[in-house]
């Protein structure tokens, strides 16, 4: 007889998942999908906004790569009223550095929080503890200093959010042609000095090697079972400057295959010439790939692991990130990783990249510098931008157009979690078939399961991100009130 | 392969590593809180999260059950305190929420999603057919002379035409607003529930935005 | 000619003809305005700062005291009721606070603070709106108007002093209205005026957003009930 296997909801990520593992008679996979089951919808509503709510109302669609939406949504208005890099205009020093802080902050704060309170208490427990044990609550009881030092991390993170974007989270501090504010004189010395509750940026570089030092713990213990987990082929892309090193706020998208050869290299505002998106019945997250390449051999996969396959190497100025890449790049002998665990790996260079990256802007007198705006010219105006940057789990782009009165006509975007969508989904089924292929049912355990779940945590997925598209048709759906009567009768609607 | 003869089975029913039963007596001991996000951007779980060291404090005297940072699937027993974030928008919400209302004492709306319907509830205004042409049919990046595919699967929930606040599907206990409301707001909350007193968050702390 | 009443049972002098709401803030008694605004005349419009005058309700704006009134600000039947005509306003239009750039300088939504309100206990409507973004430097976002009618009143063309808002249909059929040809001749300080006199998010400057950072904005600096009772330009 044969099985459907479910895991639902998929647990310890960012918004609504669900896996479903078919078997045969034969205890054979023969299927393994996560299906996307929420929708919200961001590209229709925005139309008709004024064009300056965008990186405001657009940030909305994460509660932890907010920035990452926020800038995207900045960069693609620089564009719009004529001060962007569409019309070949440089950022203002300080603005773009303002703009920058924020972003390692934030990748520093989710980076941290996704791995500690969601990769590693598997790691630590073992992927097949008991359930109740490989969570937060867990880690607490274990190892409470861990957590002392990871809560002050991810509030030192927070912290330096607020201190430009006035709010921890969906604060604002672009606006088209710049920032509203640079960074204070008190905020940078509160941020560098530790002062009122906060770790000192000595501090934070010194915490941010946990991350390495728990994985290193872990892969050594668990050297085989760790490389042979997932290792599942996928091109490789992120954002590079000129040097060809990782650029997370701005630069050209560069795709590389498992030789680190270029297959590609654009212009971000080219990105319509390049990738397509696919649509499937079972997922209202679409399946972007490369037009050129073809839907199976041209699906990219974005984030940690991605950026550390693609970039040459780090800037000088942050000197333990780089030995620690260094040592990842070694370890596959210059071919690319597709070594899906590793992705945490790469995710903890990240959190010690992204913090040596703000000890450097921290030191920057710039940050203070008052020249915050760019003014467009008259006639400046092109009504249409692109933004691009590599949020914590990989490139993001938003794209929109508008009329001359202001009002949004068009948006589309295209996340990271999205790119991701067809290179998860090899994951879920290379871990389906090598944990419970040939297995009766009765040697299948919860653990087991929770294998693919640990497979599609190391994406560290933002569902939420991933459903900001319009979707699923309603059906007939009656939905009753608190008071039992009836307020919502829904419909089909005709197609 | 017919459906008839197709075995569901799901993770969270499958034999599973036994809880120490010692650790398994504290947490049992402590006030049982069982979170969820709805149609929301998982902010004020993080916001949550925001309240800093004083969570070590909390997690003294509360244990988190169900919730997007635990692997429990289900409500395990029931429950003092459920915190809700996010509007409701597909027909899971609404059997899970009811479900939440069943299991726990205590229902919060936890920020301007689960309040009102917030930023994802500026669907309702926009027919349902205008967003499925926008998105799948007129998309830029739909894969040329391919078949138009719209969604629809067994394995997907069906979506409601409009984001609804919570409280116009279950009764909600409590209300914290803000997009998402600071941590240090959450925590106030909480904290007087913990300790028994009465929930008050005072004007400063409440925000909209 | 000096009178006496009675504010929340404390007996006060006021002079004869101010209204409500102005003597109750010289006596340190915040009572919440929304079309209101000091200086200016009164409108009436929206109710929301209700109190009780010797047991009826009343819109305290619109009432000049008069010897031995007693006044009711804070009891609780009329501390819910003016709650409950904040929540109205927030359920009949589209707020989305969380991307509105009048957020932290919107009288309503400090107003809602004030009143402590944490949700509407009327049914959201979410009402589609059509906005008006013809005028080249005013955008009129029709989702939020309360209907306060003070850019009706007090917003006009400098040359012909014509109104350059109005309300047209009635009800349901309500609607905040533009003429583009006189808003296209407004300065730009003025624009800036009508911008800030809208209560709410209604009437937007194009060349301006979101330029304060938060923790920076007006009602942050320093809240409605603040300003209400220090007097001067509120």
């Amino acid at each position: 007889m044969s099985r459907k296997l479910i895991i639902d909801p998929v647990s310890k990520i960012e918004g609504h998942g669900k896996v479903v593992v078919m078997m045969d008679d034969n205890n054979q996979v023969t299927d393994a999908k996560l299906h996307v089951v929420e929708f919200r919808g961001f590209e229709k509503f925005i139309q008709g906004h004024p064009y300056w709510e965008a990186p405001m109302l657009l940030q909305r669609i994460c509660g932890i790569c907010f920035v990452s939406h926020h800038l995207c949504g900045a960069k693609a208005l620089d564009d719009m009223v004529g001060v962007g890099y569409s019309t070949g205009t440089p950022m203002l020093p300080t603005p773009e550095k303002v703009r920058r802080l924020a972003h390692y902050a934030q990748q520093l704060q989710s980076h941290v929080t996704a791995y500690f309170y969601c990769i590693v208490p598997d790691m630590l427990f073992g992927m097949d503890a008991a359930p109740q044990q490989r969570n937060v609550v867990g880690l607490v009881e274990a190892d409470p200093e861990l957590v002392k030092r990871v809560v002050a991390l991810r509030k030192w993170g927070q912290e330096g959010i607020k201190s430009v974007l006035g709010k921890r989270m969906h604060g604002i501090n672009s606006i088209p042609g710049g920032v509203n504010q640079n960074l204070s004189q008190e905020a940078r010395d509160r941020l560098v000095n530790g002062e009122d509750g906060l770790i000192s940026l000595d501090q934070v570089i010194d915490y941010a090697q946990d991350g390495l030092k728990v994985f290193k713990d872990f892969h050594d213990k668990n050297r085989a079972e760790v490389d042979a987990f997932a290792e599942v082929p996928a091109l490789n892309m992120c954002l590079v400057d000129e040097k060809g090193n990782v650029d997370y706020y701005h630069g050209k998208m560069r795709i590389i295959d498992k030789d680190k050869n270029i297959i590609e290299e654009l212009d971000y505002h080219d990105y319509l010439d390049y990738f397509s998106e696919a649509t499937e019945e079972w997922s209202y997250m679409k399946f972007p790939f490369l037009k050129a390449h073809g839907r199976e051999a041209g699906s990219v996969r974005v984030g940690p692991l991605a950026r550390v396959n693609v970039t040459k190497s780090y800037d000088d100025s942050c000197p333990l990130a780089k030995a620690a890449l260094e040592e990842f790049h070694d370890y596959t002998k210059g071919k690319a990783n597709d070594m899906t665990l590793h992705t945490n790996w790469a995710r903890a260079i990240e959190i010690l990249h992204s913090a040596e990256q703000m000890k450097v802007l921290l030191n920057d007198p710039d940050l203070q510098k008052e020249d915050l705006i760019l003014t467009p010219v008259d006639n400046a105006w092109t009504g249409e931008g692109v933004g691009v940057v590599e949020a914590p789990r990989g490139t993001l782009l938003h794209h929109y157009r508008a009329n001359k009165e202001g009002n949004i006509t068009f948006a589309n975007l295209v996340v990271a979690t999205t790119q991701n969508n067809t290179v998860m989904n090899r994951t879920v089924r290379s871990v389906a078939d090598s944990y419970l292929g040939g297995k009766e049912q009765a040697e299948i355990t919860e653990g087991l399961m929770n294998a693919i779940e640990v497979g599609i945590r190391a994406y560290d997925p933002c569902l939420s991100c991933a459903t900001h598209a319009m979707g699923q048709m309603p059906l007939v759906v009656k939905v009753l009130g608190a008071d039992g009567k009836m307020i919502d009768e829904k419909y089909r609607c005709a197609s | 392969m017919s459906q008839e003869t197709v075995t569901e089975i799901f993770s969270h029913e499958l034999p599973a590593t036994q809880w120490d039963p010692k650790k398994k007596a504290i947490e049992e001991a402590k006030i049982q809180v069982a979170m969820i996000g709805f149609c929301g951007c998982w902010g004020c779980h993080l916001s949550f999260l925001d309240m800093d060291e004083n969570i070590l404090g909390l997690l003294e005297k509360v244990t988190i059950t169900r919730s997007s940072f635990t692997d429990l699937k289900r409500i395990p027993h029931h429950c003092t305190i459920g915190f809700i974030e996010g509007g409701i928008a597909n027909d899971e919400n609404i059997e899970v929420l009811e479900h939440y209302r069943e299991n726990c004492d205590i229902l919060i709306s936890v920020g301007a999603c689960a309040v009102w319907g917030g930023t994802p509830a500026m669907r309702n205004v926009v027919p349902l057919e205008e967003c499925l042409r926008e998105a799948y049919v007129d998309s830029v990046t739909a894969v040329s002379g391919a078949k138009k595919t719209i969604p629809y699967h067994e394995d997907i929930p069906k979506i409601t035409n409009k984001v609804l606040p919570c409280h116009e599907v279950v009764k909600m206990d409590y209300f914290i607003p803000g997009c998402p409301p600071d941590g240090q707001a959450i925590y106030k909350v909480l904290d007087d529930l913990v300790n028994g007193r009465e929930v008050d968050l005072p004007t400063e702390m409440n925000r909209y935005d | 000619m000096t009178v006496k009443i009675t504010i929340d049972g404390q007996e006060v002098n006021a002079r004869a003809g101010d209204n409500i709401v102005d003597v109750a803030a010289q006596n340190g008694v915040y009572i919440p305005t929304l079309c209101y605004t000091r200086g200016k005349p009164c409108l009436g419009t929206c109710r929301t700062c209700s109190v009780k005058v010797n047991g009826s309700v009343m819109a305290a704006c619109t009432i000049p005291v008069r010897e031995g009134m007693e006044i009711d600000v804070n009891g609780d039947e009329i501390t819910d009721m003016r709650k409950a005509l904040v929540e109205l306003l927030f359920a009949e239009g589209n707020h989305n606070c969380p991307s509105c750039e009048k957020s932290g300088r919107c009288e309503l939504q400090a107003t809602g603070y004030e009143v402590k309100m944490m949700v509407s206990r009327f049914p959201y409507r979410f009402t589609p709106h059509p906005v008006d973004h013809a005028s080249r430097s005013i955008w009129l976002e029709r989702d939020r108007c309360i209907f306060c009618q003070r850019c009706v009143d007090f917003v006009r063309d400098k040359e012909t002093n014509q109104k350059i808002f109005s309300i047209n249909g009635r009800g349901t059929y309500a609607r905040i209205e533009i003429d583009v040809e006189l808003a296209n001749k407004m300065p730009a300080d003025q624009v800036r005026e009508a911008a800030e006199l809208c209560p709410v998010g209604c009437i937007i400057d194009k060349t301006q957003g979101y330029d304060v950072p938060i923790g920076k904005r007006k009602f942050e600096v320093k809240s409605i009930r603040e300003r209400a009772l220090g007097g001067g330009h509120r």
